[in-house]
């Protein structure tokens, strides 16, 4: 038998979605599993983060961190793992960039404490918790601001078949390969470069199913996306909302790409553009905003702000 | 006090999440408190605020990457309510094949992975051991049949919804993707096979649970209210109304979900980001409530499919209606699987399930508030959002389905922290030779 690779997988706020297409592998889990010694699991395993906290430095493989740093707890969790692992992977979306929860950084902290703990519809007055409980960070800065990865698996969640692939490679010991393909390459439609006449928001119409969604005038992020996915969304009639993050290099901004994308299949005056896209942050920085050039203007306030 | 003893659990494992528990005890041995501190939270009600009310369904299911079924569909139910939409009736039975297929895997991936490794193992064996992948090495068989289970519920999600987790098929006035008859017809082949390994489940379970009587009947007995969607008095998972039970096992309240704030209220602790929901007219915490499997079979009179319902009556002569009874969620959640299991098979046999006919074309928004409610495998699950003329979301309430739970946990928690501190009733707990040694 190959030797053991020890691995920790930790989880920051998450939704555990890239875990769960982890364990998606299925059957493949019996081959894999026991190629795996778990040092840290939280979920899966009985170890508590003193077991973590106490191996020496560099003395994990692997480690794998999911979801983003909502929390000092999740922040410290994080800074933890890198230092007992040898290798360290952003696993999906939230961990590279953000992800989905990175829309908060729309608003202030303030506003979201609001909602959550003081005043809605089923309670009123309400205080923010804070006995037993991590303090929570004014803002969600990307994972990368804090550490350094060595690998990153975009996709919210990243597909199972990616995660089999990418954990054959580390067990194996050899480098992750994935082809650079955007979304459009695995989308069975047909473009027939015909400008958008007008966009229409996704519930509009029926669309016809062997063309473009993009050419019909709903949008589809699949030029600017990685297909990682291989167009899941696109092929069952979805647009894709660009949740694998851009394709290599993917430090690159894929909000600002989006945009541009748009503009070049869709020749409408900036006017026009406006009027008929309601929400362009919330289409083009969804998944990515924390990491995106407009999100670190953001984090940048928020840091004079708390420097005053 | 200074001889308070503060007993901290961090993480408690086996539980997707951010949750520690912890337990004060006093000077004289006594459980003065204890707390489920759930440590995170990312704000979905706020950045809902401003999105085109369509993006919910795509936005909420990340939420939960164990329930983004729920989630999505619970999400375009209430943008269909705000916008008096009605999907087409080929749409609902994709939708429902597809929450219930997720609550198969769900359910077994929780059985089996969860709780399973504890009964198996029995609870005191060395952590190294008493996880899912042991289960793999010392009972293949077991894992295997496991296995099967989650690949067809996940698979069979992923057919409907495009995506098993993060699902994005479903939008206001039905569905994007129709099911394509040879899809179908590969599904029904694997139905038997299914079938096959939920009986299996079904015997295994029975074993564990007679093995186990001692605990279940003993162990964190803990009365509060239930709630749980019923559908003309049956469980049901999609669609209905909202039920709440008593204690006592007297049906309170049945409302339709856009009623809701009469019956819910939130409390928000100071120990938790998680806040604890409650049977509003009750006050807290006497009306504390839980939902999950066992809320829903004490709720429902009875289950919509035969099979389940044979295995439910067979349950309440063990343990009664309602039942507080906290590790009859597990036998619960067995009941639950075998309905899924049912409804599964006679969907796919509908031949309307390949109908075309899945969308509407003419869906406008307007200015509205809607609520849409479906269960979760952990529970009911509430999404509330009201959006301007043009359909862009202006407030957003979300309760989610471990909420309902939180509280219940807590004094179920407080029960059995009694029973082990104060009793020391665990000594005396008739446990079995677990099935594996280690
Ligand atoms: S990337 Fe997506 S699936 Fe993974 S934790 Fe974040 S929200 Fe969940
Ligand atoms: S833009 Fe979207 S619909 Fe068009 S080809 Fe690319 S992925 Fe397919
Ligand atoms: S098609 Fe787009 S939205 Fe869908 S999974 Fe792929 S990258 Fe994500």
């Amino acid at each position: 038998m190959t030797e053991q690779v020890s691995i920790a997988l930790g989880q920051g706020s998450s939704c555990w979605g890239c875990f769960q297409s982890l364990i998606d592998i299925h059957l493949k889990l019996a081959d894999v599993l026991p190629l795996l010694d778990i040092k840290y699991w939280q979920a899966v395993v009985d170890y508590k983060l003193s077991d973590l906290e106490s191996y020496p430095d560099k003395s994990i493989a692997v480690g794998v961190y999911e979801g983003m740093a909502r929390t000092e707890e999740d922040v410290h969790l994080l800074k933890t793992l890198r230092a007992k692992c040898k290798i360290l992977i952003a696993f999906g979306t939230c961990s590279c960039f953000g992800g989905i929860p990175g829309m908060a950084n729309f608003y202030d902290i303030e506003d979201c404490y609001d909602v959550k703990f003081r005043n809605n519809k089923t309670f009123s007055d309400g205080e923010v918790p804070s006995e037993n409980v991590p303090p929570i960070e004014s803002i969600v800065r990307p994972n990368r601001h804090y550490v350094d990865f060595d690998v990153y698996l975009p996709g919210c969640p990243p597909t199972s078949s990616l995660i089999l692939t990418a954990l054959t490679s580390l067990i194996e010991g050899k480098e992750i390969e994935l082809p650079p393909h955007t979304v459009c390459h695995y989308c069975s439609r047909e473009k027939k470069e015909t400008p958008v006449p007008e966009i229409l928001r996704p519930f509009k119409g029926n669309a016809d199913p062997d063309r473009c969604l993009l050419e019909q005038g709903y949008i589809c992020l699949g030029s600017a996306t990685w297909g990682l996915c291989e167009g899941q969304c696109v092929n069952k009639g979805v647009t894709c909302r660009g949740c694998f993050g851009p394709p290599p290099p993917i430090t690159q901004d894929h909000g600002a790409a989006s945009i541009s994308m748009l503009g070049s299949y869709a020749p409408l005056l900036p006017d026009e553009l406006k009027e008929q896209v309601p929400d362009p942050i919330g289409y083009f920085w969804r998944f990515d905003y924390p990491s995106s050039h407009l999100g670190n203007m953001r984090i940048k306030r928020e840091d004079a702000k708390n420097a005053k | 006090m200074p001889n308070d003893k503060v007993i901290r659990v961090d993480p408690v494992t086996r539980l997707e999440g951010h949750g520690a528990l912890t337990i004060k005890l006093g000077s004289d041995g006594k459980v003065k408190d204890v707390q489920f501190n759930v440590g995170s939270t990312r704000f979905f009600e706020k950045f809902l605020e401003g999105r085109p009310m369509e993006e919910a369904p795509r936005i909420t299911p990340r939420i939960c990457g164990i329930c983004p079924i729920p989630h999505h569909l619970a999400s375009v139910k209430a943008v269909e309510a705000a916008w008096d939409v009605t999907p087409p009736p080929a749409a609902v039975k994709l939708r429902r094949l597809l929450i219930e297929a997720k609550q198969l895997s769900s359910h077994a991936i929780h059985f089996y992975a969860l709780a399973a490794p504890d009964f198996v193992f029995g609870p005191f064996a060395d952590p190294s051991v008493r996880n899912v992948a042991a289960v793999l090495k010392h009972l293949p068989d077991v894992a295997v049949q496991a296995i099967k289970l989650m690949e067809f519920g996940q698979e069979l999600c992923r057919t409907v919804g495009a995506k098993a987790i993060h699902p994005t098929t479903a939008i206001p006035g039905g569905m994007l993707s129709p099911l394509k008859e040879d899809e179908r017809d590969e599904w029904l082949k694997k139905v038997p096979e299914m079938l096959e390994n939920i009986n299996k489940t079904v015997e295994l379970a029975k074993n564990v649970v007679n093995m186990y009587i001692d605990v279940v009947t003993k162990v964190a007995v803990t009365p509060t209210y239930y709630i749980g969607l019923v559908n003309d008095g049956k469980l049901d998972i999609y669609d209905g109304k909202v039920r709440v039970m008593d204690p006592d096992g007297k049906t309170v309240a049945e409302f339709e979900p856009k009623d809701y704030t009469n019956y819910y209220g939130e409390h928000i602790p100071g120990h938790s980001y998680a806040t604890h929901i409650y049977y509003k007219p009750a006050g807290y915490p006497d009306g504390i409530w839980r939902a999950n499997t066992l809320a829903r079979c004490n709720v429902a009179d009875e289950m919509a499919t035969p099979l389940a319902n044979e295995a439910l009556k067979e349950m309440r002569e063990v343990v009664g209606r309602p039942s507080h009874h906290t590790f009859a969620y597990h036998w619960a959640r067995i009941i639950e699987m075998v309905q899924a299991a049912e409804w599964i098979k006679t969907l796919l046999e509908d031949p309307e399930i390949v109908s075309t006919d899945v969308k509407l074309s003419d869906v406008e928004p307007k200015a509205g508030n809607g609520v849409g409610i479906v269960e979760a495998p952990r529970g009911t699950l509430l999404h509330n959002y009201e959006c301007d003329e043009k359909g862009i979301i202006t407030k957003a309430n979300l309760i989610v389905a471990t909420n309902n739970n939180i509280a219940g946990i807590e004094k179920s928690l407080m029960d059995a922290a009694r029973f082990v501190f104060e009793q020391k009733g665990h000594e005396k707990l008739k446990l079995p030779d677990p099935l594996v040694k280690t």
